[in-house]
């Protein structure tokens, strides 16, 4: 009768023991919860924000399964600290993710400033071709400032990169880049427009009569 | 009494065994009676745990919703219902984890499980208001494009080459590049930024447009003037004469001969050409009646042929001393001279001084028409406002 009681008393106390063995996964916890900040900090919920509301929604139910165990008589985290190291390797992966979107945002725009620049250089190596007429750079003007805003664009596209704003410098210059290129069309179109005008005259001028050109009267 | 050899009373061990067996009879009992309570209680905990309903469905519902409603940007379009959702989440899990760390039999989840409930509601409120919303906006949005784009297709159309002041194209420009960024921002979904960047985008063309169309409208003022001038040049070439009518809107230079436009021509004008040339290097074009004066055959003139005009007239010379009284015109400035219709022109925009500029073999064909004497009519416009404009409201 003793050892039955001995054994009883054992089995309640082993079940004591084992229910207040299963503590809350505090470090697990913690290192999820930092691991996830360290991603946003990295900038995963602009760069990749699937990847990071999936982890954010994992997290939650890692929480959520951590309540569950806590509720119960004889708690087992075991759910919770594999969801919660789920969250990590989630983590690890966004971060990752979010420095090669970056990576490849850089080189994108970098390429694009450089296509851009070259075409801003070059609409204005064209503008100096352009049909000037005896003025000169009245007419052009418009189309000069144009391209300024283009070349400004770049300008402040630059300073967005070198803040680290790379989603804002993506799309300002996408925008430049399609405005150069417009711009270019214009004054291909202008010059080819000019070159069709200067054929006849070209033939004009091959005439046997044709004389010294008069000097300009600049007084209109 | 009868003692045994022991000295023991008789039936002292049965007595005594007999008391030892009914106590621990009684401790049997007891431990049975306890064990039986222990359990009862167990089981009626066991009972009342297993019973008691968890919040883990109503969270996990929760999180489903609200991890929808982020889906549906309801974190952009509806902000403030997102932001209640996700509070009433927080709120849910907060109380579930107040009540967990209470003794097991007083654990209330009904607070936790309100939350909850609460948290999935407003998530799917926010989601379906954040779809109308955003679908709200886009339409907005992709219907401001088109209207923005008519608006530069009028400033393109009316008044791209008008010459208008620095300050007004530069806004044209700037509107375009906010339009072409308002276009990436929306087809890249980001509908809040496209909306700001439209909104920029719209400031700047309305101001481009309105400065333009004040500018256009001020010219028109003087369209019963030149309707007259052009009726005039008309009815003077009813007699045979050729008659040379320059509309500098149109950018045309006709040849009228008997009531009737036997030639035109694509002209080009000065830089200024939208006013009436009032002094020297004003790079206006002058409008009026002017006769041909001379005829400058190739080799004469830097413009391949030109046909002098007789610039300025007496209109011009009465409104320029007229102007000079008045201190518009400074008092070093001359009237200006030497307005020609020549040649070296088909470049496509206005580049004169003030002349009329034709392509080469235009000028040669017009040498052929006309010659010293004949009527050089210009006005700024042969058209009203209204057929210029094809009636568009600007």
């Amino acid at each position: 009768m003793k050892s039955k009681l001995i054994i009883a008393i054992a089995a309640m106390g082993i079940a004591v023991l084992f229910s207040s063995c299963a503590k809350v996964p505090q470090t697990e916890i913690d290192a999820a919860t930092a691991a996830i900040q360290s991603t946003k900090d990295a900038g995963a919920d602009l760069y990749v924000p699937e990847a990071y509301q999936a982890m954010v929604d994992s997290m939650k139910s890692a929480n959520e399964k951590v309540e569950v165990a806590k509720a119960k008589w004889f708690p087992n985290y075991t759910k919770a600290k594999d969801l919660l190291a789920k969250v990590n390797t989630m983590a690890t992966d966004a971060k990752a993710k979010t420095e090669a979107r970056k990576v490849e945002l850089k080189n994108e725009v970098t390429t694009m400033i450089g296509e851009v620049k070259a075409l801003v250089a070059e609409n204005t190596a064209l503008i100096a071709k352009a049909p000037r007429g005896k003025e000169g750079k009245e007419a052009l003007e418009a189309i000069k400032s144009d391209n300024a805003v283009a070349e400004t664009t770049v300008t402040e596209v630059e300073a967005l990169l070198a803040n680290g704003d790379l989603l804002g410098s993506d799309s300002k210059i996408k925008a430049a880049k399609e405005k150069a290129t417009s711009i270019k069309a214009e004054l291909d179109e202008a010059i080819a427009k000019k070159g069709a005008a200067k054929a006849p005259a070209a033939k004009a001028a091959k005439a046997p009569a044709a004389k010294a050109p008069v000097a300009k009267k600049a007084k209109k | 009494m009868n003692y045994n050899t022991r000295g023991f009373p008789p039936g002292y061990f049965f007595n005594t065994k007999m008391m030892v067996l009914s106590k621990q009879k009684r401790i049997r009992w007891i431990v049975i009676g306890l064990l039986s309570v222990i359990f009862v209680v167990i089981t009626i905990c066991v009972i009342i745990v297993s019973q008691r309903k968890l919040p883990t469905d109503d969270l996990r519902l929760a999180r489903e919703a609200l991890s929808g409603a982020k889906e549906a940007e309801a974190n952009i379009y509806s902000e403030k219902m997102f932001k209640e959702a996700s509070q009433n989440y927080d709120s849910a899990m907060v109380n579930w984890a107040r009540e967990n760390r209470r003794f097991i039999l007083f654990r209330d989840y009904g607070r936790a499980i309100n939350f909850a409930g609460r948290a999935k509601k407003r998530a799917d409120e926010a989601a379906e208001e954040s779809i109308k919303k955003s679908s709200t906006l886009n339409k907005d949005i992709e219907s401001s494009f088109v209207s923005l784009a008519k608006k530069i297709e009028l400033y393109n159309k009316l008044f791209k080459n008008l010459p208008i002041s620095r300050s007004v194209f530069d806004a044209h420009n700037k509107s375009k590049m906010f339009l072409s960024e308002s276009k990436i921002a929306h087809d890249n979904g980001k509908l809040n930024e496209a909306d700001i960047l439209y909104k920029k985008a719209e400031i700047y063309t309305n101001h481009a447009n309105s400065a333009a169309s004040k500018m256009l409208r001020d010219y028109f003022n003087d369209y019963p003037n030149w309707s007259r001038l052009a009726n005039d040049a008309i009815a003077a070439s009813r007699g045979g004469n050729k008659v040379i009518l320059v509309d500098k809107v149109a950018h045309i230079l006709y040849v009228y001969q008997s009531g009737k436009a036997i030639r035109s021509f694509q002209a080009e004008f000065g830089s200024n050409w939208m006013a009436h040339k009032e002094r020297n290097g004003d790079r206006a074009t002058p409008e009026g009646n002017y006769h041909i004066c001379n005829e400058k055959n190739r080799g004469n003139s830097a413009y391949h042929k030109a046909l002098l005009l007789d610039y300025p007239n007496a209109d011009d010379r009465r409104l320029f001393a007229q102007n000079k009284r008045n201190g518009l015109i400074s008092r070093g400035a001359g009237i200006g001279n030497l307005i020609e219709i020549h040649g070296n022109g088909g470049k496509g925009f206005d580049w004169t001084s003030g002349c009329v500029g034709l392509r080469d073999n235009d000028i040669d064909d017009l040498c052929r028409l006309v010659g010293p004497g004949t009527r050089v009519t210009i006005v700024g416009s042969l058209q009203p406002l209204s057929v210029i404009t094809s009636g568009t409201d600007f």
